[in-house]
């Protein structure tokens, strides 16, 4: 069953249309990324999903019960923790959750339970300050345990691990892990490593539309492009093979023609670097053809070996199309 | 009403850690002790400016006071207090806008209309609380000092008062949720209120605007009665009703 079923949402701002017809849905008990470029519109899909935004066009259905902007009866189902969530700074974490209880109806003593549950799992059961001295990675524990508190079935999380250290941002992902067997999560992101390590499904946003969407492991494979990685020894042979196959390197976006060599790092140019891994997109037939002009001109090479399909590339590809 | 009375609680706890009920009760504490002070210390005053006030050619004699004056004094203080508690209280939504904290709490279920309520509820109560605590001390200091009898429809012109406060406030919260910033609601209020003001100045309108509950000197003095306040007070509580009414439709539609 689909716990959140989107159909041609459209929205724009101003002239700029954001999301031009959005179709996305996500199965019960997945954990989802919705991953894009900032500013592709997955806040604003997240804010139409919570009836926070008035959608131009479309329809929403969590848990099968549709939306309906500026009403919250379909948030009984949702929990939701912002990029930056904002707490209000005179309450204590306890009283902070105690007000989340009172406002989904729950009784006194579940509240109470729940709240003490809930902050020792997100590490701040000891925590008797109040809020407004907290820093960043607390109010994202913080923010995790108020999105939990009501046994959501879906977990919306906008971008949770962007702004956190390493520490920060494994022990978030192993909290959303956690939940999994309970809720279904949907977390935007633009960080495809933490997306490989728990999501089971994904989908890309791109140009306001769902450009990709499927499992993690059907992704990897779906319509990418083979990869090989070449490592020279000197930068000087590097820049020759850039000279020669630019046009087949995995670089930027924009930098894919011509101007590539303007585009390398200054290091490179001035000799100083010893880095000069290259990434090249194509077949074996490319892999011959650079072998056989490395041989050729005598370029030293340290390393030579095909690239694991990855996220990052499928999502670098639909970003240039 | 679980989750109203939740946020209520939540309300009045930032109220009172804030310290702007403290703030609050201080400051209407201090202008009910300033309206009966003033009185008390006006002879005394124009006892020691005599000798400057006579070379200017005024003649100073026997200067009487009493609760009237009082009252009086009240009547010219009250407006800057309810402007200190318009000031203080302009934020209550638009901090919420501006920091996103009603996102998280709107995300849980709360009904939009619950925090419209609770927050008017709680502006009603703390003017309440604040407003009879500087009308009670007045009253008490000139039950002491003086005799709170010769004044006239004491209790209706507090009364009239009272409510037109909350009739201001009604439209701080109507233009807290039309506008984002404190300015817009300020603004809005004010626009709205110095309207009515001025529609009090013109005899045709005079008795259908709130502005009239302000004119609380003609019912002292015994120069009013109170039926001629009738339409007045009718007029206020409908439209204060209306902009509370119109504010919960607003909100629903209000981009959070």
């Amino acid at each position: 069953m689909e716990m959140l079923t989107i159909t041609n949402l459209q929205k724009r701002f101003g002239a700029k249309p954001v999301l031009q017809g959005v179709d996305l849905s996500v199965p019960e008990h997945s954990i989802f990324g919705f991953v894009g470029k900032n500013g592709a519109g997955k806040t604003t899909t997240m804010k139409a999903v919570l009836g926070l935004l008035r959608p131009d066009a479309g329809t929403i259905l969590v848990s099968g019960e549709q939306v309906v902007y500026g009403q919250t009866n379909t948030n009984r189902y949702i929990g939701y923790l912002p990029d930056v969530p904002e707490f209000y700074g005179d309450m204590t974490p306890f009283e902070y959750l105690t007000l989340c209880g009172e406002v989904c109806g729950m009784k006194q003593s579940e509240i109470r339970e729940r709240s003490r549950e809930l902050l020792d799992q997100v590490g701040l059961g000891a925590e008797t300050h109040r809020i407004k001295g907290f820093s960043r990675g607390m109010k994202q524990r913080l923010g995790i345990a108020q999105a939990l508190f009501h046994r959501p079935k879906l977990l919306i999380c906008d971008e949770p691990t962007s702004a956190l250290d390493p520490v920060g941002r494994k022990e978030i992902l192993e909290i959303l892990l956690a939940v999994r067997e309970q809720s279904t999560v949907l977390f935007s992101t633009h960080i495809l490593s933490d997306v490989e390590r728990i999501c089971t499904d994904v989908a890309f946003l791109h140009d306001g539309k769902i450009a990709k969407q499927g499992t993690v492991g059907e992704l990897k494979t779906m319509g990418v492009s083979k990869e090989f990685i070449l490592e020279t020894v000197t930068p000087e042979g590097a820049v020759k093979l850039v000279q020669e196959f630019g046009r087949y390197l995995t670089m930027n976006p924009s930098s894919k023609q011509e101007n590539v060599i303007s585009q390398l790092p200054e290091e490179w140019k001035s000799g100083q670097s010893h880095k000069t891994e290259l990434r090249f997109t194509g077949e074996e037939e490319l892999l011959f053809r650079v072998l056989q002009y490395v041989a050729e001109h005598k370029i030293p090479v340290q390393k030579i070996e095909w690239a694991e399909p990855s996220l990052e590339s499928l999502f670098l590809e639909v970003a240039n199309t | 009403m679980k989750s109203f009375y939740a946020f209520l609680k939540k309300e009045w706890l930032e109220i009172l850690r804030s310290g702007k009920l403290t703030i609050l009760l201080i400051l209407f504490l201090l202008f009910g002790i300033m309206n009966p002070a003033i009185a008390k210390l006006t002879p005394w005053l124009l006892q020691a400016m005599s000798d400057s006030l006579e070379a200017s050619g005024f003649l100073v004699t026997d200067v009487q006071v009493d609760a009237m004056t009082s009252w009086t004094q009240f009547l010219k203080n009250i407006p800057m207090a309810l402007m200190a508690f318009v000031l203080l209280c302009s934020n209550l939504f638009s901090k919420e806008y501006q920091s996103g904290t009603l996102v998280l709490i709107l995300t849980k279920g709360l009904a939009r209309y619950k925090v419209v309520l609770a927050k008017a509820f709680l502006m009603v109560l703390l003017w309440s609380v604040c407003y009879w605590l500087c009308a009670g001390v007045t009253y008490g200091y000139n039950a002491y000092f003086w005799d709170n009898g010769i004044a006239s429809h004491l209790w209706w012109v507090l009364v009239c008062w009272w409510l037109f406060g909350v009739w201001v406030l009604s439209l701080l919260v109507l233009f807290s949720v039309v506008y984002s910033s404190n300015s817009g609601a300020l603004l809005g209020t004010a626009v709205v209120t110095g309207a009515a003001y001025v529609a009090g100045i013109f005899p045709k309108t005079a008795a259908y605007t709130p502005a009239m509950l302000m004119d609380g000197a003609s019912l002292l003095s015994g120069a009013a009665e109170p039926e001629t306040y009738g339409k007045a007070i009718f007029i206020t509580i409908v439209s204060g009703l209306i902009w509370l009414g119109l504010s919960i439709p607003v909100m629903n539609r209000k981009q959070i």
